[in-house]
């Protein structure tokens, strides 16, 4: 038996082909190029990172530049903490100064989580393959809210303060005395203007 | 009159679970003869021609439309709460997910599904099929199996096909008619795309065409009377196939949902 001679086959070749073809353009495009384009590895380390994932993005000064590969937990016996480090994928063309500050970035109020690099100055020493570098920790979220909270409940209390006429705010709000008394002086002054011409006399 | 309709419905359960048994023994048999050597590569062909490459026309045509469709349906509703740059990603995961494999399946159960029953049906009325037997040929190895390979092989190309010209539909209408740039409408199709999409129909529009090829064929061999019964067994394939494809469309993807979320 012979194959590959006849038009038949041919036509079911040119159809399988282009349909391989598909299927290739849609792994790759779904995946990304830059799976096959080439990087280094840096280490990120982090005491708090806000519920980042494997797959958020990086920014080097608002650009995204790579992802992250990697999360791993690990206890610090010396410090006695936990250390989050980050295994970070950088695309190859991509200096970053080894100053740079790093930290974890929300897109939006409750948006996606991503690693913000903000550039630092030192160009002379990049970060190379293996690197380390420690990251600035995010507020965790109920920090923020308990120093909002701590906010408002002073203003709380200045609010009720006034509110019960107290102190000279609650007095100049609620108390009309400074009212009637500067109706009376500018009623006066209109009914005889010469009294803002008149110097009084100065005693000595 | 309730003895007639129950008697009438137990014949019809009965009947059914004769259709479940023979296309069970049927795919056993395929299953069986698919990996027994010899194998019939020209007849797979000569199969995966008509199947898939004939096909392909119709499939695309209606992926197209699908395609348009689909995109101004999705763009009557996103323009009012103003956001149509995810009719992009909505077009795309209905398509790679759904429409794609059914659309695709329905289309072929149409075509080739009814002219394998057809084919299968004359030649059991002419006894074609008896005198392959005599000549020591198993109908099932000559007939059955290359069909299912074909179909099995083709239908998820042609899914592939399908889905890319369904999106490419969807990004004419997005680029021309809504003013979405053609680098933001592919960089929002692809980012919201995975493997798992992808796959999950694939496996699929698989499952469907070993499905279509099973169907037609038992079908087929099951003619009864002539002309009329080809005509007859010809509907019951059609439809028994839509009905299949649809409610194991439903079973897999249930079964994605649920369990490999």
């Amino acid at each position: 038996m012979i194959f590959g001679k006849t038009k038949l086959e041919m036509k079911v070749g040119i159809f399988v082909f282009i349909g391989m073809v598909i299927l290739v353009i849609f792994i790759l495009s779904i995946g990304g190029f830059k799976t096959w384009s080439s990087g280094y590895h840096i280490n990120l380390n982090f005491n708090f990172v806000n519920g980042i994932k494997v797959g958020a993005p990086v920014r080097f000064a608002g650009v995204d530049v790579g992802e992250v590969k990697r999360i791993k937990l690990e206890f610090v016996p010396q410090e006695s903490r936990s250390n989050v480090k980050l295994d970070v994928w950088i695309r190859n063309i991509i200096k970053i100064p080894s100053d740079s500050s790093v930290w974890v970035n929300t897109l939006g109020l409750l948006g996606e989580k991503y690693i913000e690099i903000m550039p630092g100055i030192d160009y002379s020493h990049s970060l190379k393959h293996g690197d380390c570098l420690v990251g600035v920790d995010p507020l965790p979220i109920h920090q923020i809210f308990n120093n909002a909270e701590s906010i408002l409940r002073n203003l709380n209390d200045g609010i009720i303060k006034i509110r019960n006429k107290e102190g000279t705010l609650g007095k100049l709000i609620y108390d009309d005395a400074i009212y009637n008394e500067l109706q009376a002086l500018v009623t006066d002054v209109r009914k005889n203007p010469w009294k803002l011409l008149i110097r009084t006399k100065e005693k000595k | 009159m309730f003895t007639l309709f129950f008697m009438d419905l137990g014949r019809k359960v009965i009947s059914f679970m004769y259709f479940v048994g023979g296309l069970t023994n049927l795919a056993v048999q395929t299953l069986y003869f698919t990996f027994k050597p010899p194998y019939k590569s020209g007849r797979i062909i000569e199969q995966a021609k008509k199947a898939g490459y004939d096909s392909f026309p119709i499939v695309s045509l209606v992926a197209l439309f699908i395609g348009f469709i689909f995109a101004l349906q999705t763009a009557y509703f996103m323009q009012r709460i103003g956001s149509e740059l995810y009719i992009a990603s909505l077009v795309a995961l209905s398509i790679v997910r759904e429409l794609g494999p059914v659309i695709t399946a329905l289309i072929v159960a149409g075509r080739v599904g009814a002219s394998n029953t057809a084919e299968l049906g004359s030649m059991q009325v002419t006894e074609q099929i008896d005198a392959l037997e005599t000549l020591a040929e198993n109908p099932v190895k000559y007939l059955v199996v290359p069909r299912f390979i074909a179909l099995g092989i083709m239908l998820p190309i042609l899914t592939l096909y399908a889905n890319i010209i369904g999106i490419l539909g969807s990004y004419f209408i997005c680029t021309i008619k809504l003013g979405i740039t053609s680098s933001m409408y592919m960089h929002v199709t692809f980012t919201s795309l995975l493997y798992k999409d992808l796959f999950t129909g694939l496996f699929k529009s698989w499952i469907f065409g070993m499905l279509i090829a099973l169907i037609s064929c038992y079908e087929g061999f099951n003619v009864e009377g002539g002309a009329v019964g080809v005509g007859k067994a010809t509907t019951r394939a059609v439809v028994f196939t839509f009905i299949m494809i649809i409610a194991a469309d439903c079973f897999f993807t249930a079964l994605f949902y649920f369990i490999f979320p």
